[in-house]
């Protein structure tokens, strides 16, 4: 089992420093000669994993959430996944308190996801609505735009509460 | 399926091609390629972009009103589906496409050649004119041979004209 979970953590290890060297090589290569904000904005995105601090868009209470676990997917969720988080900020008064495990769905991702017509999409930054166990959304409001993607993952909730279908 | 414009470069986008980002404020942008992504990325005006159709419009290079555009624009009315409609439609692309490219080509042949005559018509006038800055009029009234030869191009009938005048 040991053996096991070594091979897990080195699988994440891995893919986290696949990750780093994505950034470091397309920083160095970028770099050479140019100036700074060049290189800022070639960044890889990657998947949403463990430790990954997502923004909250309903009115659950919660406002930050990190990823514990991402439920399907060896490397992370993407968007329109699921994921176990922890609670990191919430609001004062709200239904969620602060280091509450809950469930979420990844409603916006910085990372590129294909659709079927061969198009790709990414958002501005990554964000999360708080579900519970079954699917259902906790809060009642969604804030800013969410994919049509949601549809085919049957979050069908979050779709009609949502202000922007992007 | 809906063919797009590059929000950078304003060209077609066909589906399986490119790039779609959605910023918070719920605003989309389509890009052609990773050259237009990489350039909106780096915060670069497509105004201020030489390449861009943006520019080449805004500076005049390329025809901006016309008959034709106006077929293209964005109509968010579904209309009901009828064969007959559709048939024509697509006859009507090709030749309204057609159409234009050759409006477009003229429009860059009349920017580019333009000035050859009108620059002959002032060098004539200015050596009717302003010969006296090159040599005096006593001196050329002297010596008739000594005036410039008249350019033989299309105003062979002024230098009828101007025989009497130069005694």
């Amino acid at each position: 089992m040991a053996a096991g979970l070594a091979s897990k953590w080195s699988l994440v290890g891995r893919s986290l420093l696949g990750g780093l060297n994505n950034n470091l090589s397309s920083l160095l290569g970028t770099s050479n000669g140019i100036t700074c904000s060049h290189s800022l904005s070639l960044q890889q995105r990657t998947f949403i994993q463990m430790r990954t601090v997502l923004k909250v868009v309903d009115n659950s209470g919660a406002k930050k959430v990190m990823c514990i676990q991402a439920l399907k997917g060896k490397k992370g969720a993407r968007l329109g996944d699921t994921i176990i988080a922890s609670v990191k900020e919430a609001h004062p008064n709200g239904k969620v308190k602060k280091g509450k495990v809950v469930y979420g769905v990844v409603v916006r991702a910085a990372m590129q996801r294909g659709r079927c017509d061969g198009s790709e999409v990414k958002f501005d930054d990554n964000a999360v609505v708080l579900v519970d166990k079954q699917g259902q959304p906790i809060g009642t409001r969604v804030f800013g735009p969410v994919p049509h993607e949601l549809r085919k993952k049957k979050h069908v909730k979050i779709l009609t509460l949502a202000g922007h279908i992007a | 399926m809906r063919i797009e414009k590059c929000w950078f470069c304003s060209s077609t986008i066909y589906p399986g091609h490119g790039i779609q980002f959605v910023r918070n404020d719920a605003k989309i942008f389509h890009f052609c390629r990773s050259k237009c992504h990489k350039n909106f990325k780096m915060k670069r005006n497509p105004r201020k972009v030489k390449w861009t159709k943006a520019y080449r419009r805004l500076h005049g290079k390329d025809m901006t009103q016309d008959s034709t555009f106006e077929f293209e624009r964005k109509r968010n009315r579904p209309e009901r589906y009828d064969r007959n409609l559709t048939e024509n439609t697509l006859k009507a692309i090709k030749t309204i496409d057609k159409v234009r490219s050759r409006r477009e080509a003229k429009h860059i042949e009349r920017r580019k050649k333009g000035k050859k005559a009108q620059e002959m018509r002032e060098a004539v006038k200015e050596l009717e004119q302003n010969i006296s800055l090159v040599k005096a009029p006593s001196v050329l009234k002297e010596d008739p041979s000594l005036t410039l030869p008249k350019i033989k191009v299309k105003v062979s009938h002024a230098q009828v004209e101007n025989q009497p005048m130069e005694e």
